[in-house]
């Protein structure tokens, strides 16, 4: 990979699509965070041959010492006329069924002249900080069909062990057909082998028809088959959670979307609900200044709550842009931890030749604190390299 | 005037320039000194589009975009009815902005095509036809009229048009659109067809989110500048995040790992071993038939427990649960495994020999 790299960079940029670089250093005064102090990170991506690309993004900063560590670092190669990709390095596998991993392996894809596609990785999952693995790995593949143009299947298998020991094993099946220009349908399930019973299943379809888009969708969740088989909290027996509802997007005018969901629930043996309403509102051609509010009520096993929020954003010209949100959750029972969580952010940015400075100041009222007050600053950089 | 018809105008001018407004901050159309060029008009006349245009049959995949200047339109305008620039008035700036990312963002060559239309730009430009064209740019599906697109489709080459869709960010607007609740419809629509999203879609917006335990902040943290509705973790969401994950269990496990619970709740001090406060209600565990709400709350959202007690924590539950303690069997009805119960992990916490 780093030859690649090597390649890349050495090779002549006149003929090629430009090296794209960014840059972001970030910082936040919020003392209870997963963030590192002073957060920097760097992404870059070049393609110097149709054929062959790279990829890469890092980050470090400081959280009682020095921290850091490599999101995605990956090599593509691309057979010239589609019939074959392979990706080497660290990048998230998912297909079909199986659900997203970060994994440090390879990916080979082959794509057959009669529609079919068959799909195989493995690999070890990544782990933070270059800490140590014990056995660890996975291995999994899909095989797919295109029928009739409109219509793809597939069927995946996937095994993972952890310190040897299996800890997701399941097979899966996909849909997806777009059988006229208004209308997508989608599906996909996995069943867990160890434990045997359905994991995960979604579907969903939606329909065009002039200012409005409708999706019907419902899933049957087994938490217990989502943890990895190697927790002693999968073994508890199956509860599954189902959901079944709907969406609509209506363009109620040129600059105006509303767009609106709500979806029943059976969680255990409880009966639930959540809806929510969100109206988005475009103040100038392009989108730029626009104002935004949504409600939402969750009624669900002991989630219930209601919640409130509003969004604005103005350019204020000469490459200034001032933004703020402001979000009210009221919980049903507060438990002793305020009635209504408060929060609010005021956002100032700017932004001319691949450089972007932002600034904010984030104030809540959460359930561990009464008040909470956070600086946040950012410095970006983008840089294209011919 | 009567108090009467008074108050009615009082209430209807407000009322009428409410709506006016509306109409307005709406977008409805609306007159303006900017308008859609009349192509129409010239087109109806017998004027070739070289005249205007020219050069733009010679035209690389590079290069000017040779929309006419003001000269040109004075050659035949000798008497313009205003000295401003016509392009002032004449054709709207989003056009044009839209020619330009046009030709950034494409690989066209008009010299390629203009002997096989045999000069006809209409056969393309349909839109020209038009009173108020949204644009001029020809869809994709127009393209298709003559170039094969299916195996292209299929092997996902769409780099023989596009520039690198990936890369700059530049999705087409006419198909694939991302319209609707997407954050919770991406995951299915991905499923079938993954290849399709990385020919947009680099590897580094996946692991944005995906990268498990790897991910230095939220995404929208580091872009919290922006501020758009939709988003999964917007705003107080460190607020709300338990009643979110006890709302659709299992949606957490989708990006999270059980461990990466663990490690930022004993960093917040929201751990068993950082905090003497149990945040469960009273009667979560008794000592009567079912242990207590506990048991039912655990086999609903797994994940839930396991973000504060899971790893070393697991040995809580070992406590009472392990074959022959006092509180009897987790396992729910039908619960079955594959797995061997003195050897596998988490099998052998409870099962296993020395239990």
């Amino acid at each position: 990979m780093l030859a690649a790299l090597g390649a890349s960079l050495w090779g002549s940029r006149s003929q090629a699509d430009p090296l794209r670089l960014r840059g972001d250093a970030l910082v936040d005064t919020q003392a209870e965070t997963q963030s590192p102090t002073g957060l920097v990170v760097l992404q870059g991506e070049d393609k110097l041959r149709p054929w062959l690309g790279v990829e890469g993004l890092v980050w470090a900063g400081s959280k009682a010492g020095p921290t850091g560590d490599v999101l995605v670092l990956a090599l593509h190669v691309r057979e010239p006329h589609g019939y074959g990709e392979v990706a080497v390095g660290r990048f998230v596998v998912a297909t079909g069924a199986i659900f997203p991993v970060l994994i440090d392996g390879a990916e080979v894809l082959g794509r057959a002249p009669w529609g079919s596609t068959l799909e195989a990785f493995g690999g070890a999952p990544a782990v933070p900080r270059f800490g140590a693995r014990a056995y660890d790995w996975l291995a999994g593949a899909r095989l797919a069909q295109h029928v009739a143009t409109f219509a793809t299947v597939g069927v995946s298998y996937m095994q993972r062990r952890e310190d040897g020991d299996v800890s997701n094993e399941e097979v899966g099946a996909d849909f997806a057909a777009a059988p006229a220009p208004w209308l997508d349908l989608a599906a996909k399930g996995a069943y867990d082998l160890t434990s045997p019973g359905i994991a995960d299943g979604r579907i969903s379809a939606t329909a065009r028809a002039a200012a409005f888009r409708f999706e019907v969708f419902g899933s049957e969740q087994s938490p217990g088959r989502l943890l990895p088989a190697t927790s002693l909290f999968s073994v508890l027996g199956d509860f599954p959670s189902e959901m079944i509802g709907g969406t609509v997007r209506w363009a109620a005018a040129p600059r105006l979307d509303v767009l609106a969901s709500g979806a029943g629930q059976l969680v255990g043996a409880e009966l639930g609900m959540n809806a929510w309403i969100r109206s988005t509102l475009r103040l100038d051609e392009k989108g730029k200044a626009s104002i935004g509010i949504e409600l939402r009520r969750v009624d669900v096993s002991l989630a219930r709550w209601t919640g409130f929020r509003a969004v604005g954003t103005q350019p204020l010209g000469r490459g200034f842009r001032l933004s703020s949100e402001i979000e009210i959750a009221v919980p049903d029972d507060p438990n002793g931890r305020g009635i209504a969580w408060p929060w609010g952010l005021l956002a100032l940015a700017w932004r001319s030749n691949g450089w972007e400075v932002a600034a904010a100041t984030e104030a809540a009222s959460t359930p561990e604190y009464r008040y909470e007050v956070n600086a946040l600053a950012r410095l970006s950089r983008t840089l294209e390299i011919r | 005037m009567s108090a009467k018809r008074f108050l009615g105008l009082a209430i209807a001018l407000p009322l009428a320039l409410a709506l006016a407004a509306c109409v307005s901050v709406l977008g409805f159309p609306r007159g303006g000194t900017s308008h859609p060029f009349e192509h129409r008009a010239h087109v109806d006349k017998g004027i070739n589009c070289v005249v205007c245009h020219e050069g733009v049959e010679r035209a690389g995949d590079t290069g000017p975009l040779h929309l006419p200047s003001d000269a040109q339109c004075r050659g035949c305008h000798t008497k313009p009815h205003d000295e401003g620039s016509c392009r002032g008035c004449h054709g709207e700036a989003s056009m044009r902005e839209g020619a330009g990312l046009a030709r950034e963002h494409l690989r066209f060559e008009h010299a390629k095509h203009d002997p096989v239309v045999h000069g006809d730009c209409v056969r393309c430009h349909s839109a020209v036809a038009e009173s108020r064209p949204q644009t001029l740019l020809p869809k994709m599906a127009t393209c298709f009229g003559c170039h094969e697109h299916q195996e292209s489709w299929n092997s996902r080459s769409c780099d023989s048009c596009h520039v690198d869709l990936a890369a700059e960010d530049t999705p087409p607007a006419g198909h694939l659109v991302h319209d609707g609740d997407w954050i919770r419809e991406h995951g299915v629509r991905a499923g079938s067809e993954r290849d399709l999203c990385s020919s947009c879609h680099s590897e580094r917006s996946c692991a944005k989110c995906h990268g498990v335990g790897m991910v230095p902040t939220l995404p929208a943290k580091m872009a919290f500048d922006d501020v758009p509705l939709a988003g999964l973790h917007r705003a107080g969401f460190r607020s709300r995040h338990a009643l979110e994950a006890r709302a659709d269990p299992g949606l957490c496990t989708t990006c999270h790992s059980e461990s990466s619970c663990v490690e930022c709740h004993t960093a917040s001090n929201v751990s068993p071993e950082r905090t003497t406060r149990s945040p469960h209600r009273v009667g979560w565990v008794s000592t009567g038939r079912g242990g207590g709400e506990h048991g039912v709350q655990a086999r609903i959202d797994p994940m839930s427990c396991a973000g504060c007690h899971g790893g070393a924590g697991e040995q809580l539950c070992v406590g009472c649960h392990s074959v022959g303690g006092p509180g009897g069997s987790p396992h729910g009805p039908g619960f079955t495994s594959t797995k061997a119960k003195t050897h596998d992990l988490p099998c052998r916490l409870c099962h296993g020999t020395g239990s």
